[in-house]
């Protein structure tokens, strides 16, 4: 697929995020200016708006899912490598010559990080999108 | 082994890379498209150029190398080569594409707005840049000495020219085509002799049971697999490897050719999938070296496992057929990955000296590969794939952290950056010298490794070093910083 069509794939066969009522502090504004929303125009603008809340909310919510995916990825890692060590007689099995025990750290962590990898990928991309429905909302 | 065979290989491969760079000419006119391609590569082009560009002489020749040299230890560093990129998708692909910078030191001074910012981490990307040429030039030099007969040297001259020529006619967008063509090279002459290899083994073709063959006990030995792991040096090496990937100079520069943020990510993705399929080949060579040629582990021809296997299992013309693929394949491992940094380094030579023109950028270019050619001249490789893992441990330490802080952290001041690369450029610097100068002979059983693997502490030390400069000098936080993390993160289409 061309890579400047959009939605991206993943995006795509999501079904549509529920909606989440988001409230700013205060007063809710009935739609922040037009003008507010092109940052790269207006790299000064302020961002105390409900714009910057939700930019803020974004950045927060992406930060922690690569976070927990690093976290998971590192405990799985580590829980992978301990039951190699931990199982007996696994450097006494050998499949086609090798043990079982070096054939599984050679080629077990593999799988592991490209699944990690895909899912992160979908969840951030989650995130955008309901992202994006908020920004549009509003506008 | 037939010197023919080897020069022949060399030839092929590096007149396929000088026809496809000039190929490239026809289609780069402007300075646009010179620099990034004009951002018009897509994933599955852009994840081959990445891997193409990664895969360097510590992958392809290294990574069997210390398999075979020192076992399940070596299984470490393509999974941290792989585990990088996942560390990249998760935190830096994305928002490095929309921050429209090309290189790291364009990003660090926009995000900080600091001339001196700029100019320390440019410093920093040169350094890393050439140390990790001179690796791709000495593996370049084994593989000319073992394969022709050569000295050494004509191996790093070669390859240093053939690189210049290149990126001075094309720049990146031909380097793309380039690396992308080098990928599925590379890929090739490893599978097509493992496959060959494995087929030779279990069938027991004429000539093998010549050769004393070790039993499985004897090349896999307990205390060599998983059982006789250094904790604290694995942990270490992973921390470098995961971490050093974020601040590769030449890594980060093909993030700027994907069309927006999302096909960052979805390039991230593939180039996951091709590094786990390519490091495949590598890790079987090692385990067929342990139990096929013990005779080669020793320090120095352990590296050349990869050249030399083919020849020793399958006599003959298809032996030597095997044979030129992986040098061929060799080859294109160091064409490829010292061409990507050649490129990057020029751009950040050319746009803070020269002004970036193309003539800049060009002049730039043959100054980055004549440095790292001297000092390849005059050192001496001591094992590919870890003098690769220093140069890891060295870039976690300096610029991974001003990039990730800088990415999600809007408390990241110029003092606090500048601050924390110093700080950890002279902790691994300082710990690389002295492990290179021999230092740690000397130093007391606790020490050794803490020296000889430094990232798992100078990493945390930059990072906080970073924090509480940062924090004290929350004044002269950059007032854009708000404005500028919003662009990082916000999709393309809403801003």
């Amino acid at each position: 697929m061309p890579p400047g069509s959009s939605p991206s794939p993943v995006e795509g066969n999501q079904p549509p995020p529920a909606r989440v009522r988001v409230t700013a502090a205060g007063t809710p504004r009935p739609a922040a200016p037009r003008a507010a929303l092109r940052l790269d125009r207006a790299p000064e603008a302020p961002t105390s708006d409900i714009r910057g809340v939700y930019v803020r909310s974004l950045i927060r919510s992406q930060l922690r899912l690569g976070l927990v995916f690093a976290g998971g990825f590192c405990l799985a890692t580590a829980l992978f490598v301990a039951a190699i060590v931990l199982v007996p007689g696994l450097d006494a099995q050998f499949v086609a010559g090798v043990p079982v025990s070096w054939l599984l750290l050679a080629f077990g962590l593999y799988p592991l990080a490209i699944t990690v990898g895909v899912l992160y990928a979908r969840a951030a991309a989650r995130n955008e999108a309901r992202f994006r429905q908020l920004a549009e909302d509003d506008a | 082994m037939n010197p023919a065979t080897g020069y022949a290989a060399i030839a092929v491969v590096s007149l396929a890379s000088a026809l496809i760079g000039f190929y490239g000419l026809r289609v780069s006119r402007t300075t646009g498209d010179f620099y990034v391609a004009s951002r018009t590569v897509r994933p599955w082009w852009n994840a081959s150029a990445i891997g193409g560009e990664y895969l360097s002489a510590a992958s392809f020749l290294g990574v069997a190398g210390l398999v075979l040299l020192s076992g399940s230890t070596g299984f470490w560093f393509p999974i941290g080569y792989t585990a990088g990129y996942l560390m990249l998708l998760l935190f830096v692909a994305a928002p490095l594409r929309r921050s429209g910078a090309y290189t790291i030191p364009d990003f660090t001074a926009a995000r900080l707005e600091s001339r001196w910012v700029r100019r320390v981490t440019s410093t920093l990307v040169i350094l890393v840049g050439w140390f990790y040429i001179v690796p791709q030039l000495q593996g370049a030099a084994l593989t000319v000495r073992i394969t022709t007969g050569l000295p050494p040297w004509a191996g790093s001259l070669a390859v240093a020219v053939i690189v210049a020529v290149v990126v001075v006619a094309g720049g990146m967008r031909s380097i793309t085509f380039v690396q992308a063509f080098q990928f599925w090279l590379k890929l090739t002459a490893l599978a097509v002799p493992v496959v060959a290899l494995l087929i030779v083994v279990a069938g027991g073709v004429p000539g093998l049971e010549a050769r004393a063959v070790l039993a499985p006990e004897l090349a896999f030995p307990v205390e060599a697999g998983p059982h006789g792991l250094d904790a604290y040096r694995t942990v270490s090496l992973m921390v470098a490897l995961l971490f050093g990937t974020l601040g590769l100079p030449h890594v980060l520069v093909r993030f700027y050719t994907n069309p927006d943020g999302a096909a960052a990510r979805r390039t991230t993705v593939i180039v996951l999938a091709l590094l786990s399929a390519f490091y495949v080949f590598p890790t079987v060579f090692g385990l067929l070296g342990r139990a096929f040629a013990p005779e080669l582990a020793e320090r120095g021809q352990a590296d050349a496992l990869v050249l030399l296997l083919p020849g020793l299992l399958v006599p003959g013309p298809w032996g030597e057929l095997l044979t030129a693929l992986v040098i061929g394949g060799a080859f294109a491992a160091f064409l490829s990955t010292s061409s990507g940094l050649v490129v990057s380094l020029a751009g950040v030579v050319s746009q803070d000296l020269l002004g970036g023109s193309v003539r800049g950028f060009r002049i730039a270019a043959v100054l980055s590969t004549l440095v790292p050619l001297a000092v390849a001249l005059v050192t001496e490789s001591a094992g590919l794939a870890g003098s690769v893992g220093l140069v890891f441990a060295f870039t976690a330490s300096t610029l991974c952290p001003v990039l990730l802080l800088g990415i999600w952290w809007r408390g990241l001041t110029a003092r606090g950056a500048i601050a924390g690369m110093v700080t950890g450029a002279m902790l691994s610097g300082g710990a690389i010298l002295a492990s290179a100068a021999g230092a740690t002979a000397a130093a007391p059983g606790w020490l050794r490794p803490l020296v000889e693997q430094p990232a798992a502490w100078t990493v945390p030390l930059a990072v906080a070093v970073i924090v509480l400069v940062s924090l004290a000098d929350r004044r002269r936080m950059p007032r854009s910083a708000d404005a500028f993390l919003a662009r990082l993160h916000v999709p393309e289409r809403l801003r």
